[in-house]
C-alpha cells in the first residue's frame, strides 16, 4: 500500500502543520496580497486538484471557491465521479460548480489548424483550452487560478507550458507527489483519489508513471536526494537499489525541462534587464 | 527578586514601506506601554521588511529618520530595540539594530554574519559589522543587555563575547522563515523551529543568560515567517513563547537574579582565553 510505505519513508511530512501552513498562505496570498475575491480551480478527480479544492474551501470559503470540471473524451468516467466525491467531501457550494466538456472546442482548433496533430499536440491544446477557460472565469469572479502542479511534476517538467502550467499560484508546488498523497490521506479524502495511478488523461489510457518510466515514490526519493540533499548520483543508486543509469535518466529529464520552469529568455543589453539584474521583491508597493 | 518586564513585539513588516512599519511600531509600543513593559524588542529589519532585495538601496535613506522618530512615543525609563538598514560613512548599508530611548538612538549594532546561501543574499546588499565596534553592552537601570541579529546566533562567539562583557540578557532579532515540514522530535514544530530552540537553549546554558528571541511572523514576499518568539532562561528552559505564524505581543517578567543563581552551578567562570587564541589563528 502506497501510503503505508510513505509514512515510513524519509518523505513523510508533519501533515497537520503543513495543512495549517498551506491554508494560511493561500488565504493570505489571495485575499491580503492579491486583493482578489475568489479562487478558481479546475478539478480532474486526481489527487492534486482534489487537495487544492479542499484547501481552497478551507482557506477562502465555499462561497468564494469556484470549481470547473472540464472533461474530454479521454477523461475516465471514474475521474469525474471522484471529482464530485471530493467536492461533496469538501462541502463545495453546488452553485459554484460546473461541468463543461471541451471536445467541441478542441475539435474546432484541430479543424482550423488544418494540420495532422499527434496525441501530444492535441493533449497540449486540451490543457491550454482549460487554462483559457479558467482564466476567463477568474476575470468574471475577480479571482486567481489555483494551479494543481506538485513538486514532482514541476521538477520533471511534467506539465504543459501555458496549459496546466499557466496559473497564478501553485499551492502544492513544494510538495512531492508522495507528500501530496500523504496529506490527502491525513485529511481523509476518498482513498481512491490518492491511491489510483496519476494521469493527466490527455489521451486515453495515459499513465504518468508509464510516461516517466518510474513510480512516484521512487521518483520522489531520487529527486529529494539529488536536489534537496545534494547526494551524488552513484550514492543515490546504491541507497535506493537502482542502477545508476536510471538516476542519470531522471536527472537528465530534469535538466532538459529547465526552460519550462523559467520565464522566457530575454537577450540582455542594458545594465539592468528583467531577470538576474532585476531584483525587486515579488511583493512590491 | 529583581523584575524586568520585556515585550517581544512579534510583528509582520510591509516590505520597503518604512512609514507603514513605523506606524505599526508605534502602535505596538503603545500596547507594550499599556502592559508596563520596560523594554520592547522588534524583529530583524523590522522597520523595513526583511526580503528587500534591491529595495534595500532605495529605502535606506528613510530609515535613520524613522528610527530616530520612535523617541516621540517612548516614555521615560523605557527602551525600544528595532531593526533597520543603516547607511555608514562610506555609503555602505548595514543590517542593524538600534537601541532607542526618549533621547533618540542611544546606540546601534550591525550584523556580523550575513547569510548568503539558499534564499539569503545579504552579502549582496550589506557590509558586515565589525566586532570591535559592534559588540556592545547597553545598560538600563535594571539590566545590562546585548543584541545579536539572526545569523549571528548560529555562531558561538558573538553571544559568548557579549555575555563576558557583562550582558545578562541577549535580545536576538530574527527573520526566520518556515523550512522543513517533515516530522520532528518536537511536537508540531517545523525543523527550523527545532533547530532554533536548540541554538537558543545552548547559548542560554553555556553563558547562563536570558536569551530573548524575537522573530517576525507571517507572510513577506515568497517567504512565510514562523514567529514563535520565545524567552529562554539562564538554565535553558523556555519560559514563554509567542504564537506560531501570527503577529503577537508577548510580555514576560524576567528575574535578572536568575543569571547569578545559574552561574553558581556552572563552569561559565572557567573561561579559557587561549582557546580564542587558537581560533584567531584559524
Amino acid at each position: 500500500m502506497i501510503i503505508k510505505e510513505l509514512f515510513h519513508s524519509d518523505l513523510s511530512i508533519n501533515a497537520e502543520l503543513v495543512l495549517d501552513y498551506l491554508t494560511r498562505r493561500l488565504r493570505d496570498y489571495v485575499i491580503d496580497k492579491s486583493r482578489r475575491d475568489a479562487v478558481i480551480v479546475g478539478v480532474s478527480g486526481g489527487v492534486d486538484s482534489s487537495l487544492v479544492a479542499y484547501l481552497a474551501i478551507k482557506a477562502i470559503g465555499a462561497e468564494h471557491s469556484y470549481f470547473y470540471m472540464l472533461p474530454s473524451a479521454s477523461t475516465p468516467k471514474e475521474d469525474m465521479e471522484d471529482a464530485y466525491a471530493v467536492l461533496q467531501f469538501s462541502h463545495a457550494n453546488r452553485s459554484n460548480t460546473r461541468i463543461i466538456p471541451i471536445d467541441d472546442i478542441v475539435a474546432a482548433f484541430e479543424d482550423r489548424l488544418s494540420e495532422r496533430l499527434d496525441r501530444v499536440a492535441i493533449g497540449n491544446i486540451k490543457a491550454r483550452v482549460r487554462m483559457t477557460m479558467l482564466h476567463s472565469f477568474a476575470t468574471i469572479h475577480n479571482g486567481l487560478v489555483l494551479g494543481t502542479g506538485d513538486k514532482s511534476e514541476i521538477t520533471m517538467g511534467y506539465f504543459t507550458k501555458f496549459g496546466d502550467g499557466g496559473v497564478d499560484v501553485l499551492p502544492l508546488g513544494d510538495l512531492y507527489k508522495s507528500q501530496v498523497r500523504e496529506l490527502a490521506a491525513f485529511i481523509g479524502l476518498p482513498p481512491r483519489v490518492y491511491t489510483k495511478p496519476p494521469s493527466p488523461a490527455l489521451w486515453e489510457g495515459q499513465s504518468a508513471e508509464d510516461e516517466l518510466g518510474i513510480d512516484y515514490l521512487t521518483l520522489d526519493r531520487i529527486l529529494r536526494r539529488r536536489f534537496d540533499l545534494w547526494h551524488d548520483e552513484r550514492d543515490i543508486a546504491t541507497e535506493i537499489g537502482l542502477d545508476e543509469e536510471t538516476i542519470k535518466r531522471i536527472v537528465g529529464h530534469v535538466k532538459s525541462t529547465q526552460h519550462k520552469r523559467y520565464p522566457p529568455e530575454i537577450f540582455r543589453l542594458s545594465f539592468r534587464s528583467h531577470g538576474s539584474d532585476w531584483r525587486y521583491p515579488r511583493e512590491w508597493g | 527578586m529583581n523584575p524586568l518586564r520585556i515585550a517581544l513585539a512579534q510583528s509582520t513588516s510591509k516590505i520597503g514601506s518604512v512609514n507603514d512599519n513605523l506606524r505599526s511600531h508605534k502602535e505596538a509600543i503603545k500596547k507594550a506601554q499599556d502592559r508596563l513593559s520596560n523594554i520592547v524588542c522588534f524583529p530583524e529589519l523590522s522597520l523595513t521588511g526583511y526580503l528587500l532585495k534591491d529595495l534595500a538601496f532605495e529605502i535606506a535613506p528613510a530609515c535613520r529618520e524613522a528610527v530616530e522618530s520612535l523617541k516621540q512615543v517612548i516614555t521615560s525609563g523605557e527602551v525600544v530595540i528595532a531593526g533597520y538598514v543603516k547607511t555608514d560613512n562610506l555609503g555602505h548599508f548595514r543590517n542593524s539594530a538600534a537601541v532607542i530611548d526618549t533621547q533618540g538612538i542611544r546606540g546601534d549594532v550591525s550584523k556580523f554574519y550575513l547569510p548568503t546561501y539558499g534564499l539569503f543574499e545579504e552579502m549582496r546588499y550589506f557590509a558586515p559589522g565589525d566586532p570591535l565596534a559592534d559588540l556592545k553592552v547597553f545598560e538600563t537601570v535594571q539590566i545590562k543587555f546585548g543584541i545579536a541579529i539572526c545569523e549571528d546566533i548560529w555562531h558561538a562567539e558573538p553571544i559568548e563575547a557579549l555575555a563576558r562583557m557583562g550582558a545578562q540578557v541577549i535580545f536576538c532579532l530574527a527573520s526566520s522563515p518556515v523550512r522543513g515540514l517533515q516530522k520532528t522530535q518536537s511536537n508540531g514544530a517545523s525543523l527550523v523551529e527545532d533547530q532554533w530552540c536548540a541554538l537558543l537553549k545552548a547559548h542560554a546554558l553555556m553563558n547562563n543568560i536570558f536569551v530573548v528571541f524575537v522573530n517576525r511572523a507571517g507572510p513577506e514576499d515568497e517567504e512565510y515567517f514562523w514567529g514563535g518568539s520565545m524567552v529562554v532562561s539562564p538554565s535553558g528552559q523556555i519560559v514563554a513563547s509567542a504564537k506560531r505564524f501570527e503577529e503577537d505581543l508577548l510580555v514576560v517578567d524576567l528575574d535578572i537574579d536568575d543569571v547569578g543563581r545559574a552561574r553558581r552551578f556552572s563552569s561559565f567562570r572557567d573561561h579559557k582565553q587561549r582557546l580564542h587564541e587558537v581560533l584567531e589563528r584559524l
